[in-house]
């Protein structure tokens, strides 16, 4: 019976670790290397027009960051109660604005090089998370964690936690914080962002 | 006689703790908030008005070359607080080391204007009381705003003071003979000044970018200090960070409110 327990546990363990090999290490941190080169090595440090720089975020953002993911999970609870119609307006603002913020944080990595430190497995198998550390002039190097998902065979960013500070984490306390206070809800918060894009 | 400017901070953390007991004791957390949003919101008007100009005029006024002296000058004079705090941490290299660095900066960096010891293998590594209170486990308590100082939490504060008390400025105004009291006053005030000048210059753009695309500054500010705090770690001597704490969950309804 006691050797039965064991098989099946070790059955168990086998399957438990195949689902954490889901995403692959290297694959992931190979990913990351190829966003942070064409994003941040190439792009930013290129002497290309503020208008091609944009034109090329966007296009990099969209492929490479899982924006529909982090706008429900930045909704929190009130994603559900919204309507499909605001759920759409909200992703489709959220999308332009992330574009418009992130562009601006990459350009704070303007001349600086990315170290890769490995990776970290995340609690959801889909997950995995991709640390590395930017040297700075003065002071320790900044740690930047980047949390990779993969969707439908594709690796996608869904949060990028800088010095500890996620991204993602805090666009929730904001947005949440924001619906609560605000006597037009969701619709508040879509109207107010909107009037952020430039 | 003792510092202005320690003079200040007790002054503002006494009317602080007034608003957290009472917040405690009415057993009232959003109290807490109340008070912490209206002096979020003091601050930003301070900021707007007076902080922010001031800072964009020094930034005017001078060139980088001597922003960086003022900013190493200030610098240096947080090395004694960190010489002490990573012994009482129990890391006597790095005490040493940053004893090193102080002596070196203080006397061929002229004052610690020119960071000489870092090309000499002695790079800066800070630490604070803050950092030795969360090592002995002392509690880390709610977040809080403090008037012009700004986020904070009361273990955050003791720190402040205390490392305040390991300034070589607050030694020289406790021995200083120079001069009649006036005087003495407005070389001292001035000089706190100065660093908060240059504390507030280097974050100019860093303030612009978080308040330009959010709908909740207070929000979005209370979340990032919150977090950032976590990388000091606790007693065990590991760090609290833990990615589970990145890890979300639509379907988790408790992990936010």
């Amino acid at each position: 019976m006691k050797k039965l327990y064991a098989l099946l546990f070790s059955a168990f363990m086998l399957l438990a670790d195949n689902a954490r090999a889901d995403v692959n290490p290297a694959d992931a941190e190979n990913f990351v290397k190829n966003v942070t080169q064409t994003g941040i090595e190439e792009l930013i440090n290129s002497n290309a027009s503020t208008a091609e720089k944009k034109e090329r975020f966007t296009k990099l953002f969209n492929q490479d960051l899982d924006l529909d993911f982090i706008g429900k999970f930045v909704l929190g609870r009130y994603w559900r109660t919204a309507t499909p119609k605001q759920q759409e307006e909200f992703i489709s603002v959220y999308r332009k604005l992330n574009i418009q913020t992130w562009s601006e944080r990459f350009d704070d990595f303007k001349g600086k090089h990315f170290e890769f430190l490995g990776t970290e497995n995340s609690k959801s198998e889909d997950q995995i998370f991709v640390n590395t550390q930017v040297p700075m002039d003065e002071g320790k190097p900044a740690s930047v964690k980047w949390r990779v998902k993969k969707t439908g065979g594709n690796l996608r960013i869904v949060d990028i936690i800088i010095e500890n500070v996620s991204l993602a984490q805090t666009a929730r306390s904001e947005y949440t914080s924001y619906i609560q206070k605000s006597p037009n809800g969701i619709d508040g918060l879509i109207q107010e962002l909107k009037a952020k894009l430039k | 006689m003792r510092s202005l400017k320690t003079n200040i901070i007790i002054m503002l953390i006494s009317a602080v703790l007034f608003h957290i007991t009472l917040a405690w004791a009415t057993d009232d957390d959003s109290a807490l908030e109340t008070y912490n949003r209206a002096m979020f919101n003091f601050n930003t008007a301070a900021d707007d008005y007076v902080i922010k100009p001031v800072a964009k005029g020094y930034r005017a006024v001078t060139t980088e070359f001597i922003r960086e002296r003022v900013r190493n000058f200030f610098g240096n004079l947080k090395e004694p607080a960190t010489t002490i705090n990573h012994s009482l941490q129990g890391n006597f290299a790095d005490s040493g080391k940053s004893l090193g660095r102080f002596v070196i900066n203080s006397t061929l960096g002229l004052l610690g204007t020119f960071d000489v010891a870092n090309g000499w293998g002695l790079p800066k590594n800070k630490t604070g009381f803050d950092t030795t209170l969360a090592k002995w486990c002392v509690p880390d308590g709610p977040f809080i705003v403090l008037p012009l100082f700004g986020p904070s939490t009361p273990r955050a504060t003791v720190g402040l003071v205390a490392d305040d008390v390991a300034d070589p400025i607050y030694w020289a105004d406790y021995y200083a003979t120079f001069g009649n009291d006036l005087e003495r006053y407005s070389f001292y005030y001035g000089l706190t000044t100065l660093g908060f000048i240059s504390l507030r210059e280097q974050n100019i753009e860093l303030l612009d970018k978080l308040t330009a695309n959010s709908v909740d500054v207070y929000s979005t500010v209370k979340s990032a200090y919150i977090q950032n705090r976590l990388k000091i770690g606790s007693c065990a001597g590991q760090k609290t960070e833990n990615n589970d704490s990145y890890d979300f969950d639509f379907d988790d309804e408790d992990d936010f409110e």
